[in-house]
Protein backbone atom coordinates (compact mmCIF):
# COMPACT_ATOMS: atom_id res chain seq x y z
CA UNK A 1 0.00 0.00 0.00
CA UNK A 2 1.46 3.30 -1.06
CA UNK A 3 2.61 5.78 2.12
CA UNK A 4 3.58 9.20 0.84
CA UNK A 5 5.32 9.94 -1.52
CA UNK A 6 7.86 7.69 -2.13
CA UNK A 7 7.37 4.55 0.41
CA UNK A 8 4.96 1.57 0.50
CA UNK A 9 4.10 -0.65 3.43
CA UNK A 10 3.14 -4.21 2.71
CA UNK A 11 -0.17 -5.18 3.97
CA UNK A 12 0.36 -9.07 3.22
CA UNK A 13 3.24 -10.04 5.15
CA UNK A 14 6.36 -11.04 2.96
CA UNK A 15 8.93 -13.37 4.22
CA UNK A 16 12.34 -14.18 3.27
CA UNK A 17 12.13 -17.84 3.32
CA UNK A 18 16.09 -18.42 2.73
CA UNK A 19 19.14 -16.49 1.58
CA UNK A 20 22.64 -17.78 0.46
CA UNK A 21 25.99 -16.12 -0.45
CA UNK A 22 29.00 -16.93 -1.95
CA UNK A 23 31.81 -14.59 -1.63
CA UNK A 24 35.85 -14.39 -2.78
CA UNK A 25 38.82 -15.27 -0.84
CA UNK A 26 39.58 -11.65 0.17
CA UNK A 27 35.93 -10.95 1.34
CA UNK A 28 36.68 -14.51 3.22
CA UNK A 29 39.63 -12.96 5.31
CA UNK A 30 37.51 -9.75 5.52
CA UNK A 31 35.53 -8.59 8.68
CA UNK A 32 32.23 -10.38 7.81
CA UNK A 33 34.05 -13.49 6.33
CA UNK A 34 32.88 -15.79 9.38
CA UNK A 35 29.10 -15.08 8.19
CA UNK A 36 29.23 -15.91 4.20
CA UNK A 37 28.01 -19.59 3.49
CA UNK A 38 30.76 -20.37 0.64
CA UNK A 39 33.88 -18.62 0.15
CA UNK A 40 35.68 -19.87 -2.49
CA UNK A 41 39.26 -20.25 -2.22
CA UNK A 42 39.96 -19.32 -6.38
CA UNK A 43 38.33 -16.01 -7.16
CA UNK A 44 37.98 -17.54 -11.15
CA UNK A 45 36.40 -20.61 -9.53
CA UNK A 46 37.59 -22.91 -12.14
CA UNK A 47 36.93 -21.14 -14.45
CA UNK A 48 38.53 -19.22 -18.14
CA UNK A 49 37.59 -15.80 -17.18
CA UNK A 50 36.15 -13.59 -14.53
CA UNK A 51 33.42 -13.15 -16.02
CA UNK A 52 32.36 -16.48 -16.40
CA UNK A 53 32.99 -16.93 -12.64
CA UNK A 54 30.61 -14.73 -12.04
CA UNK A 55 27.96 -15.89 -13.24
CA UNK A 56 29.05 -19.13 -11.91
CA UNK A 57 28.89 -17.30 -8.25
CA UNK A 58 25.63 -15.95 -9.44
CA UNK A 59 23.79 -18.90 -10.74
CA UNK A 60 25.17 -21.15 -7.56
CA UNK A 61 23.89 -18.42 -5.31
CA UNK A 62 20.40 -18.53 -6.66
CA UNK A 63 20.46 -22.47 -6.87
CA UNK A 64 21.66 -22.30 -3.16
CA UNK A 65 18.83 -20.37 -1.69
CA UNK A 66 16.43 -22.24 -3.64
CA UNK A 67 17.34 -25.36 -2.18
CA UNK A 68 17.47 -24.43 1.35
CA UNK A 69 14.20 -23.03 1.07
CA UNK A 70 13.20 -26.51 0.17
CA UNK A 71 11.79 -25.56 -3.48
CA UNK A 72 12.16 -26.65 -6.46
CA UNK A 73 12.44 -24.28 -9.90
CA UNK A 74 8.66 -25.00 -9.88
CA UNK A 75 8.18 -23.23 -6.53
CA UNK A 76 9.64 -19.68 -8.41
CA UNK A 77 7.55 -17.53 -9.79
CA UNK A 78 9.75 -15.18 -11.02
CA UNK A 79 13.72 -14.00 -10.90
CA UNK A 80 14.51 -10.92 -10.02
CA UNK A 81 18.28 -10.44 -10.64
CA UNK A 82 21.14 -7.91 -11.43
CA UNK A 83 24.85 -7.02 -11.66
CA UNK A 84 27.55 -4.46 -12.43
CA UNK A 85 28.77 -5.74 -16.18
CA UNK A 86 27.06 -4.46 -19.12
CA UNK A 87 23.48 -5.32 -20.27
CA UNK A 88 24.17 -7.57 -16.47
CA UNK A 89 25.47 -10.51 -18.10
CA UNK A 90 26.34 -11.72 -15.17
CA UNK A 91 23.09 -12.70 -14.52
CA UNK A 92 20.80 -13.36 -17.87
CA UNK A 93 24.17 -15.63 -18.82
CA UNK A 94 23.16 -17.19 -15.48
CA UNK A 95 19.53 -17.61 -16.22
CA UNK A 96 20.15 -19.81 -18.95
CA UNK A 97 20.13 -22.87 -16.22
CA UNK A 98 16.63 -22.09 -14.73
CA UNK A 99 13.30 -22.70 -16.37
CA UNK A 100 11.93 -19.54 -14.35
CA UNK A 101 10.69 -16.20 -15.72
CA UNK A 102 13.29 -13.83 -15.30
CA UNK A 103 13.13 -10.04 -15.08
CA UNK A 104 16.46 -7.84 -15.20
CA UNK A 105 17.44 -5.08 -12.81
CA UNK A 106 20.32 -2.75 -13.22
CA UNK A 107 20.40 0.00 -10.55
CA UNK A 108 24.46 0.05 -10.50
CA UNK A 109 24.79 -1.40 -6.17
CA UNK A 110 21.79 -0.54 -5.20
CA UNK A 111 19.88 -3.43 -7.82
CA UNK A 112 19.69 -5.76 -4.40
CA UNK A 113 17.42 -3.60 -2.44
CA UNK A 114 15.64 -2.19 -5.61
CA UNK A 115 14.72 -6.34 -6.57
CA UNK A 116 13.79 -6.55 -2.73
CA UNK A 117 11.44 -3.71 -3.09
CA UNK A 118 10.18 -5.00 -5.93
CA UNK A 119 9.96 -8.54 -4.82
CA UNK A 120 7.49 -7.58 -1.67
CA UNK A 121 5.39 -4.93 -3.65
CA UNK A 122 4.82 -7.87 -6.07
CA UNK A 123 4.17 -10.79 -3.38
CA UNK A 124 1.99 -8.08 -1.57
CA UNK A 125 -0.35 -7.01 -4.83
CA UNK A 126 -0.48 -10.53 -5.24
CA UNK A 127 1.27 -10.57 -8.90
CA UNK A 128 3.90 -14.09 -7.35
CA UNK A 129 3.74 -15.79 -4.54
CA UNK A 130 7.98 -16.79 -4.04
CA UNK A 131 10.63 -14.72 -5.78
CA UNK A 132 14.76 -15.01 -5.81
CA UNK A 133 16.35 -12.04 -5.63
CA UNK A 134 19.86 -11.71 -6.20
CA UNK A 135 22.69 -9.73 -7.66
CA UNK A 136 26.55 -10.54 -7.83
CA UNK A 137 29.62 -8.06 -8.89
CA UNK A 138 33.53 -9.44 -8.93
CA UNK A 139 35.97 -7.26 -8.23
CA UNK A 140 38.24 -8.19 -11.48
CA UNK A 141 35.30 -7.85 -13.88
CA UNK A 142 34.40 -4.38 -12.63
CA UNK A 143 37.48 -3.03 -12.85
CA UNK A 144 38.24 -4.25 -16.33
CA UNK A 145 34.92 -2.59 -17.41
CA UNK A 146 34.51 0.66 -15.17
CA UNK A 147 38.81 1.52 -14.84
CA UNK A 148 42.04 0.12 -16.00
CA UNK A 149 43.48 -3.78 -16.70
CA UNK A 150 44.51 -5.29 -13.90
CA UNK A 151 47.89 -5.63 -14.22
CA UNK A 152 48.27 -2.30 -14.91
CA UNK A 153 50.83 -0.78 -12.70
CA UNK A 154 48.94 2.85 -11.38
CA UNK A 155 47.84 3.93 -8.01
CA UNK A 156 44.48 3.94 -6.69
CA UNK A 157 43.67 6.87 -4.97
CA UNK A 158 42.81 7.36 -1.23
CA UNK A 159 38.64 7.88 -2.19
CA UNK A 160 38.82 4.58 -4.24
CA UNK A 161 36.43 1.74 -3.22
CA UNK A 162 37.36 -1.96 -3.58
CA UNK A 163 34.79 -4.13 -5.71
CA UNK A 164 33.07 -7.41 -4.00
CA UNK A 165 33.65 -10.29 -5.27
CA UNK A 166 30.76 -11.59 -4.13
CA UNK A 167 27.23 -12.81 -5.12
CA UNK A 168 23.84 -13.69 -2.76
CA UNK A 169 20.45 -14.58 -2.93
CA UNK A 170 17.29 -13.71 -0.91
CA UNK A 171 14.16 -16.23 -1.72
CA UNK A 172 11.37 -13.96 -0.74
CA UNK A 173 7.75 -15.61 -0.19
CA UNK A 174 4.10 -14.81 1.08
CA UNK A 175 4.16 -18.13 3.03
CA UNK A 176 6.03 -18.82 6.07
CA UNK A 177 8.65 -21.15 6.64
CA UNK A 178 8.78 -23.67 9.19
CA UNK A 179 11.19 -24.53 11.55
CA UNK A 180 10.92 -28.37 11.61
CA UNK A 181 11.29 -27.88 7.64
CA UNK A 182 14.15 -25.45 7.65
CA UNK A 183 16.07 -27.95 9.72
CA UNK A 184 15.07 -31.03 7.23
CA UNK A 185 15.73 -28.34 4.13
CA UNK A 186 19.38 -27.81 5.56
CA UNK A 187 20.36 -30.93 6.16
CA UNK A 188 19.19 -32.01 2.36
CA UNK A 189 20.66 -28.84 0.78
CA UNK A 190 24.11 -29.96 2.73
CA UNK A 191 23.92 -33.61 1.65
CA UNK A 192 23.30 -32.60 -2.08
CA UNK A 193 26.20 -30.14 -1.57
CA UNK A 194 28.21 -33.55 -0.48
CA UNK A 195 27.32 -35.14 -3.55
CA UNK A 196 27.63 -32.79 -6.28
CA UNK A 197 31.54 -32.11 -4.02
CA UNK A 198 32.04 -36.00 -4.13
CA UNK A 199 31.10 -36.33 -7.93
CA UNK A 200 33.11 -33.05 -8.98
CA UNK A 201 36.46 -34.65 -7.11
CA UNK A 202 35.38 -38.25 -8.88
CA UNK A 203 35.98 -36.53 -12.63
CA UNK A 204 38.80 -34.44 -11.75
CA UNK A 205 40.33 -37.55 -10.51
CA UNK A 206 39.77 -39.66 -13.33
CA UNK A 207 40.80 -36.71 -15.90
CA UNK A 208 44.20 -36.95 -13.52
CA UNK A 209 44.14 -40.60 -14.51
CA UNK A 210 43.30 -40.01 -18.11
CA UNK A 211 45.58 -37.56 -18.72
CA UNK A 212 48.60 -39.65 -16.99
CA UNK A 213 47.90 -42.81 -18.55
CA UNK A 214 47.94 -40.49 -21.48
CA UNK A 215 50.98 -38.82 -20.48
CA UNK A 216 52.49 -42.76 -20.42
CA UNK A 217 51.92 -43.00 -24.01
CA UNK A 218 52.95 -39.75 -25.27
CA UNK A 219 56.51 -40.84 -23.94
CA UNK A 220 56.95 -43.79 -25.88
CA UNK A 221 56.59 -41.42 -28.80
CA UNK A 222 57.96 -38.95 -30.61
CA UNK A 223 56.16 -35.78 -29.01
CA UNK A 224 57.17 -33.79 -32.75
CA UNK A 225 55.34 -36.95 -34.93
CA UNK A 226 51.78 -34.78 -35.44
CA UNK A 227 53.16 -31.58 -36.08
CA UNK A 228 54.18 -30.47 -32.34
CA UNK A 229 50.24 -31.07 -31.32
CA UNK A 230 51.25 -33.25 -28.83
CA UNK A 231 53.86 -31.56 -27.19
CA UNK A 232 51.69 -28.56 -26.84
CA UNK A 233 48.60 -30.63 -26.22
CA UNK A 234 50.81 -31.89 -23.39
CA UNK A 235 52.15 -28.29 -22.28
CA UNK A 236 48.32 -27.89 -21.78
CA UNK A 237 47.17 -30.18 -19.87
CA UNK A 238 50.35 -29.36 -17.74
CA UNK A 239 49.34 -25.69 -17.69
CA UNK A 240 45.70 -26.73 -16.93
CA UNK A 241 46.10 -29.27 -13.96
CA UNK A 242 48.33 -26.44 -12.62
CA UNK A 243 45.59 -23.66 -13.17
CA UNK A 244 42.82 -26.20 -11.97
CA UNK A 245 42.78 -25.33 -8.22
CA UNK A 246 41.77 -27.53 -5.53
CA UNK A 247 38.69 -25.26 -5.79
CA UNK A 248 36.64 -28.18 -6.47
CA UNK A 249 36.87 -28.33 -2.48
CA UNK A 250 34.88 -25.46 -1.18
CA UNK A 251 33.73 -25.11 1.92
CA UNK A 252 30.27 -25.04 2.10
CA UNK A 253 27.45 -23.64 4.00
CA UNK A 254 27.37 -25.22 7.93
CA UNK A 255 24.25 -27.89 7.78
CA UNK A 256 23.89 -27.32 11.77
CA UNK A 257 22.65 -23.58 11.40
CA UNK A 258 18.84 -23.07 12.94
CA UNK A 259 17.37 -19.79 13.08
CA UNK A 260 14.65 -18.71 15.70
CA UNK A 261 13.44 -16.10 14.16
CA UNK A 262 12.02 -15.45 10.59
CA UNK A 263 12.89 -12.37 8.65
CA UNK A 264 9.88 -10.34 6.75
CA UNK A 265 10.13 -7.47 4.63
CA UNK A 266 7.98 -4.78 5.82
CA UNK A 267 7.63 -1.88 3.39
CA UNK A 268 10.16 0.25 2.01
CA UNK A 269 10.75 3.65 -0.20
CA UNK A 270 11.96 3.80 -3.59
CA UNK A 271 14.38 6.73 -4.34
CA UNK A 272 15.00 9.28 -6.57
CA UNK A 273 17.97 10.19 -9.20
CA UNK A 274 19.86 13.12 -7.16
CA UNK A 275 22.74 14.29 -9.28
CA UNK A 276 24.97 17.16 -6.53
CA UNK A 277 27.19 17.46 -9.60
CA UNK A 278 30.53 15.44 -8.54
CA UNK A 279 32.55 14.42 -11.30
CA UNK A 280 35.23 12.52 -9.76
CA UNK A 281 34.63 8.90 -10.58
CA UNK A 282 37.33 7.54 -8.21
CA UNK A 283 35.54 9.17 -4.88
CA UNK A 284 31.70 7.56 -5.59
CA UNK A 285 30.72 7.70 -1.97
CA UNK A 286 30.59 11.78 -2.08
CA UNK A 287 28.50 11.37 -5.01
CA UNK A 288 26.15 8.60 -3.69
CA UNK A 289 25.85 10.14 -0.16
CA UNK A 290 23.38 12.91 -0.89
CA UNK A 291 21.29 10.24 -2.90
CA UNK A 292 21.03 8.01 0.24
CA UNK A 293 20.36 11.19 2.39
CA UNK A 294 17.18 11.85 0.62
CA UNK A 295 15.97 8.59 0.24
CA UNK A 296 16.35 8.28 4.36
CA UNK A 297 14.28 11.81 4.80
CA UNK A 298 11.72 11.21 2.26
CA UNK A 299 10.89 7.35 4.34
CA UNK A 300 11.58 9.37 7.45
CA UNK A 301 8.49 11.62 6.14
CA UNK A 302 6.69 9.33 4.49
CA UNK A 303 6.43 7.02 7.23
CA UNK A 304 6.34 9.32 10.42
CA UNK A 305 9.20 6.79 12.15
CA UNK A 306 12.55 8.53 13.39
CA UNK A 307 16.18 7.29 13.40
CA UNK A 308 15.01 5.38 17.16
CA UNK A 309 12.92 3.42 15.97
CA UNK A 310 15.43 1.11 14.18
CA UNK A 311 18.06 -1.31 15.66
CA UNK A 312 20.34 -0.48 13.44
CA UNK A 313 20.62 1.40 10.13
CA UNK A 314 22.56 0.46 6.88
CA UNK A 315 23.93 2.14 3.84
CA UNK A 316 25.11 0.01 1.63
CA UNK A 317 28.72 1.07 -0.12
CA UNK A 318 29.17 4.82 1.01
CA UNK A 319 32.37 3.78 2.30
CA UNK A 320 34.27 5.06 4.98
CA UNK A 321 34.19 8.79 3.50
CA UNK A 322 30.51 8.60 2.19
CA UNK A 323 29.85 7.72 5.26
CA UNK A 324 31.13 10.59 6.92
CA UNK A 325 29.26 12.66 4.35
CA UNK A 326 26.21 11.06 4.73
CA UNK A 327 25.96 11.54 8.35
CA UNK A 328 27.52 15.44 7.97
CA UNK A 329 24.17 15.64 5.15
CA UNK A 330 21.95 14.55 8.16
CA UNK A 331 23.28 16.54 10.81
CA UNK A 332 22.44 19.43 9.05
CA UNK A 333 19.14 18.44 8.76
CA UNK A 334 18.89 17.84 12.34
CA UNK A 335 18.81 13.98 12.18
CA UNK A 336 21.16 12.29 14.57
CA UNK A 337 22.47 8.48 13.73
CA UNK A 338 23.56 6.19 16.71
CA UNK A 339 22.58 2.84 15.00
CA UNK A 340 24.03 3.90 11.66
CA UNK A 341 26.99 1.35 9.75
CA UNK A 342 28.12 1.43 6.37
CA UNK A 343 28.43 -2.37 4.93
CA UNK A 344 30.85 -1.52 2.58
CA UNK A 345 33.16 0.47 4.79
CA UNK A 346 33.21 -2.43 7.20
CA UNK A 347 33.73 -4.61 4.67
CA UNK A 348 37.49 -5.05 4.67
CA UNK A 349 39.72 -4.92 7.50
CA UNK A 350 42.58 -2.03 7.16
CA UNK A 351 45.15 -4.12 6.21
CA UNK A 352 43.65 -5.61 3.35
CA UNK A 353 44.60 -1.64 1.76
CA UNK A 354 41.45 -1.33 -0.30
CA UNK A 355 41.06 2.44 1.17
CA UNK A 356 37.39 3.25 1.40
CA UNK A 357 36.10 -0.20 1.97
CA UNK A 358 33.56 -2.35 -0.58
CA UNK A 359 31.22 -1.48 -2.82
CA UNK A 360 29.46 -3.07 -6.05
CA UNK A 361 26.42 -4.70 -6.46
CA UNK A 362 27.41 -7.74 -4.42
CA UNK A 363 28.30 -5.94 -1.63
CA UNK A 364 25.29 -5.03 0.34
CA UNK A 365 23.81 -8.18 -0.82
CA UNK A 366 26.64 -10.12 0.59
CA UNK A 367 26.26 -8.05 3.66
CA UNK A 368 22.28 -8.65 3.98
CA UNK A 369 22.15 -12.02 3.31
CA UNK A 370 25.33 -13.03 5.24
CA UNK A 371 25.69 -10.88 8.16
CA UNK A 372 22.01 -8.90 9.09
CA UNK A 373 20.14 -11.60 8.44
CA UNK A 374 21.49 -14.13 10.49
CA UNK A 375 21.72 -11.64 13.30
CA UNK A 376 18.06 -10.60 12.96
CA UNK A 377 17.50 -14.59 11.89
CA UNK A 378 19.33 -14.78 16.16
CA UNK A 379 17.01 -12.22 17.24
CA UNK A 380 19.46 -9.67 17.83
CA UNK A 381 18.24 -6.80 15.85
CA UNK A 382 14.63 -6.64 15.81
CA UNK A 383 14.28 -4.09 12.86
CA UNK A 384 16.48 -2.77 10.58
CA UNK A 385 16.63 0.00 7.42
CA UNK A 386 18.83 -0.98 4.72
CA UNK A 387 20.12 1.86 2.39
CA UNK A 388 21.69 0.41 -1.09
CA UNK A 389 23.22 3.33 -2.56
CA UNK A 390 24.45 3.15 -6.00
CA UNK A 391 26.54 5.48 -8.24
CA UNK A 392 25.39 5.80 -12.28
CA UNK A 393 27.62 6.14 -14.47
CA UNK A 394 29.42 3.76 -17.11
CA UNK A 395 33.39 4.33 -18.42
CA UNK A 396 31.95 6.69 -21.04
CA UNK A 397 29.86 9.48 -19.46
CA UNK A 398 32.73 10.55 -17.33
CA UNK A 399 34.33 11.45 -20.22
CA UNK A 400 31.71 13.16 -21.90
CA UNK A 401 31.79 15.54 -19.38
CA UNK A 402 28.12 14.53 -17.29
CA UNK A 403 28.57 14.58 -13.66
CA UNK A 404 28.26 11.37 -11.87
CA UNK A 405 24.18 11.00 -9.95
CA UNK A 406 23.33 8.19 -7.29
CA UNK A 407 20.50 6.71 -6.23
CA UNK A 408 19.28 4.71 -3.56
CA UNK A 409 16.56 2.78 -2.49
CA UNK A 410 15.56 1.57 0.77
CA UNK A 411 13.88 -1.28 2.51
CA UNK A 412 12.70 -2.52 6.37
CA UNK A 413 13.30 -5.48 7.18
CA UNK A 414 11.77 -6.93 10.88
CA UNK A 415 12.16 -10.24 12.50
CA UNK A 416 9.48 -12.04 14.50
CA UNK A 417 9.79 -15.42 16.23
CA UNK A 418 9.59 -18.47 13.91
CA UNK B 1 18.28 19.31 2.16
CA UNK B 2 22.13 20.87 1.32
CA UNK B 3 22.60 23.56 -1.06
CA UNK B 4 24.86 21.24 -3.86
CA UNK B 5 27.51 24.49 -4.16
CA UNK B 6 27.94 23.92 -0.96
CA UNK B 7 28.18 19.98 -0.68
CA UNK B 8 30.53 20.02 -3.21
CA UNK B 9 32.67 22.58 -1.54
CA UNK B 10 32.60 20.04 1.76
CA UNK B 11 33.46 17.29 -0.34
CA UNK B 12 36.41 18.97 -2.35
CA UNK B 13 37.77 20.12 1.40
CA UNK B 14 37.42 17.21 3.21
CA UNK B 15 37.73 13.91 0.85
CA UNK B 16 41.01 12.02 1.60
CA UNK B 17 44.11 13.06 -0.19
CA UNK B 18 46.96 11.16 -1.63
CA UNK B 19 49.95 11.48 0.61
CA UNK B 20 51.80 14.41 -0.70
CA UNK B 21 55.39 13.42 0.59
CA UNK B 22 55.25 9.66 0.44
CA UNK B 23 53.99 9.60 -3.18
CA UNK B 24 56.78 11.53 -4.22
CA UNK B 25 59.82 9.98 -2.30
CA UNK B 26 58.29 6.60 -3.68
CA UNK B 27 57.91 7.86 -7.22
CA UNK B 28 61.35 9.19 -6.92
CA UNK B 29 62.87 6.34 -5.65
CA UNK B 30 61.54 4.06 -7.59
CA UNK B 31 61.79 5.65 -10.63
CA UNK B 32 65.60 6.44 -9.91
CA UNK B 33 65.93 3.31 -9.30
CA UNK B 34 64.58 1.84 -12.87
CA UNK B 35 67.04 4.13 -14.33
CA UNK B 36 69.94 3.11 -12.77
CA UNK B 37 68.94 0.01 -13.75
CA UNK B 38 68.72 0.86 -17.60
CA UNK B 39 72.01 3.16 -17.61
CA UNK B 40 73.44 -0.63 -15.89
CA UNK B 41 72.21 -2.62 -18.80
CA UNK B 42 73.46 0.39 -21.02
CA UNK B 43 76.96 -0.16 -19.20
CA UNK B 44 76.79 -3.81 -19.61
CA UNK B 45 75.93 -4.02 -23.19
CA UNK B 46 78.72 -1.73 -24.08
CA UNK B 47 81.43 -3.66 -22.38
CA UNK B 48 80.17 -6.73 -24.36
CA UNK B 49 79.53 -4.92 -27.76
CA UNK B 50 82.69 -2.67 -27.30
CA UNK B 51 82.31 -1.47 -30.78
CA UNK B 52 78.44 -0.58 -30.98
CA UNK B 53 78.02 3.04 -31.40
CA UNK B 54 76.42 5.31 -28.53
CA UNK B 55 73.12 5.43 -30.81
CA UNK B 56 73.17 1.82 -30.91
CA UNK B 57 73.79 1.24 -27.34
CA UNK B 58 70.65 3.14 -26.66
CA UNK B 59 68.31 1.35 -28.94
CA UNK B 60 69.34 -1.68 -26.89
CA UNK B 61 68.63 -0.49 -23.82
CA UNK B 62 65.62 0.60 -24.29
CA UNK B 63 64.66 -3.23 -25.89
CA UNK B 64 65.91 -4.76 -23.00
CA UNK B 65 64.40 -2.26 -20.66
CA UNK B 66 60.72 -2.66 -22.86
CA UNK B 67 61.46 -6.53 -21.85
CA UNK B 68 61.90 -6.36 -18.47
CA UNK B 69 58.77 -3.92 -17.59
CA UNK B 70 56.67 -6.59 -20.28
CA UNK B 71 58.20 -9.53 -18.36
CA UNK B 72 57.16 -8.01 -15.09
CA UNK B 73 54.00 -7.12 -15.82
CA UNK B 74 53.07 -10.94 -17.30
CA UNK B 75 54.37 -12.50 -13.97
CA UNK B 76 52.33 -10.05 -12.23
CA UNK B 77 55.03 -8.19 -10.28
CA UNK B 78 54.96 -4.36 -12.23
CA UNK B 79 51.31 -4.11 -10.72
CA UNK B 80 52.12 -4.32 -7.39
CA UNK B 81 55.12 -2.01 -8.06
CA UNK B 82 53.06 0.51 -8.89
CA UNK B 83 50.42 0.35 -6.82
CA UNK B 84 53.74 1.70 -4.54
CA UNK B 85 55.57 3.86 -6.94
CA UNK B 86 52.97 5.42 -8.65
CA UNK B 87 54.42 7.95 -11.58
CA UNK B 88 58.08 6.60 -10.71
CA UNK B 89 57.53 3.33 -12.31
CA UNK B 90 55.00 4.60 -15.11
CA UNK B 91 57.09 7.21 -16.47
CA UNK B 92 59.78 5.23 -17.55
CA UNK B 93 59.65 3.11 -20.70
CA UNK B 94 59.18 -0.29 -18.77
CA UNK B 95 56.04 1.84 -17.45
CA UNK B 96 54.87 2.11 -21.44
CA UNK B 97 55.30 -1.40 -21.86
CA UNK B 98 53.19 -2.16 -18.95
CA UNK B 99 50.35 0.08 -20.41
CA UNK B 100 50.66 -2.09 -23.75
CA UNK B 101 51.16 -6.29 -22.12
CA UNK B 102 48.79 -5.60 -19.19
CA UNK B 103 45.37 -4.66 -21.75
CA UNK B 104 46.98 -7.37 -24.01
CA UNK B 105 46.79 -10.12 -21.11
CA UNK B 106 43.52 -8.83 -19.50
CA UNK B 107 41.75 -8.80 -23.51
CA UNK B 108 43.48 -12.26 -24.21
CA UNK B 109 40.09 -13.80 -23.49
CA UNK B 110 38.55 -12.13 -26.28
CA UNK B 111 40.54 -14.01 -28.71
CA UNK B 112 43.68 -13.02 -31.03
CA UNK B 113 42.20 -10.27 -33.46
CA UNK B 114 39.48 -8.23 -31.51
CA UNK B 115 41.16 -8.94 -28.20
CA UNK B 116 44.48 -8.60 -28.32
CA UNK B 117 45.41 -6.91 -31.24
CA UNK B 118 42.65 -4.48 -30.98
CA UNK B 119 42.77 -3.67 -27.50
CA UNK B 120 46.44 -3.36 -26.79
CA UNK B 121 46.70 -0.05 -27.39
CA UNK B 122 43.59 1.28 -25.31
CA UNK B 123 46.34 2.74 -22.58
CA UNK B 124 49.11 3.47 -24.67
CA UNK B 125 47.22 4.40 -27.93
CA UNK B 126 47.25 8.50 -26.82
CA UNK B 127 51.21 8.24 -26.24
CA UNK B 128 52.33 7.00 -29.64
CA UNK B 129 49.74 9.36 -31.34
CA UNK B 130 50.98 12.14 -29.63
CA UNK B 131 54.70 10.83 -30.31
CA UNK B 132 53.90 10.17 -34.48
CA UNK B 133 53.11 13.51 -34.66
CA UNK B 134 55.34 15.71 -32.48
CA UNK B 135 57.77 13.37 -34.69
CA UNK B 136 56.49 14.35 -37.64
CA UNK B 137 56.45 17.90 -36.24
CA UNK B 138 59.84 17.94 -35.52
CA UNK B 139 60.93 16.42 -39.03
CA UNK B 140 59.23 19.13 -40.70
CA UNK B 141 60.65 22.35 -39.05
CA UNK B 142 64.07 20.27 -39.07
CA UNK B 143 63.71 19.91 -43.06
CA UNK B 144 63.39 23.95 -43.59
CA UNK B 145 65.52 25.07 -40.62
Amino acid sequence: MKEGRQSFLAKKPVYLRSSYTIVGPKEGDGNFGECFDTVLRDDRWGEKSYEKAESKMHREAIRGAICLAGLDFDGIDLMLAGDLLNEISASSLAMRYFKVPFAGLYNACSTFSEGVLLAAALIDGGAVKTVTCSTSSHFASAERQYRYPLELGNQRTPTSQWTVTGAGCSVLSGERPEAEKDAENRENFAEKMNEIRESCLKSAEEEDERQKRRGARDKDENPFAHGGEKLFGAVKRKILRICRPDSLIEPQCDPSYRRTHVVKITGGTFGKVVDFGLTDESNMGGAMAPAAADTFLAHLKDTGASPGDYDAIFTGDLGRFGKQAFEYILAREGVRLDNYYDCGAGYYKPEQETFQGGSGAGCVNTVFNGSIVKRMERGELKKVLVLATGALLNKDTPLQKESIPGVSHAFVAECEEL
Amino acid sequence: MIDKAEYREYVGKSAPKSPMFRSLAAAFLVGGLICCVGQAVGDVISVLFPDMSADDVGSWTTVVMIFFGSFFTAIGVYDKLGHFAGGGSIIPITGFANSVVSPALEYNREGVFFGICAKMFVIAGPIIVFGVVAGIIVGVISLFA
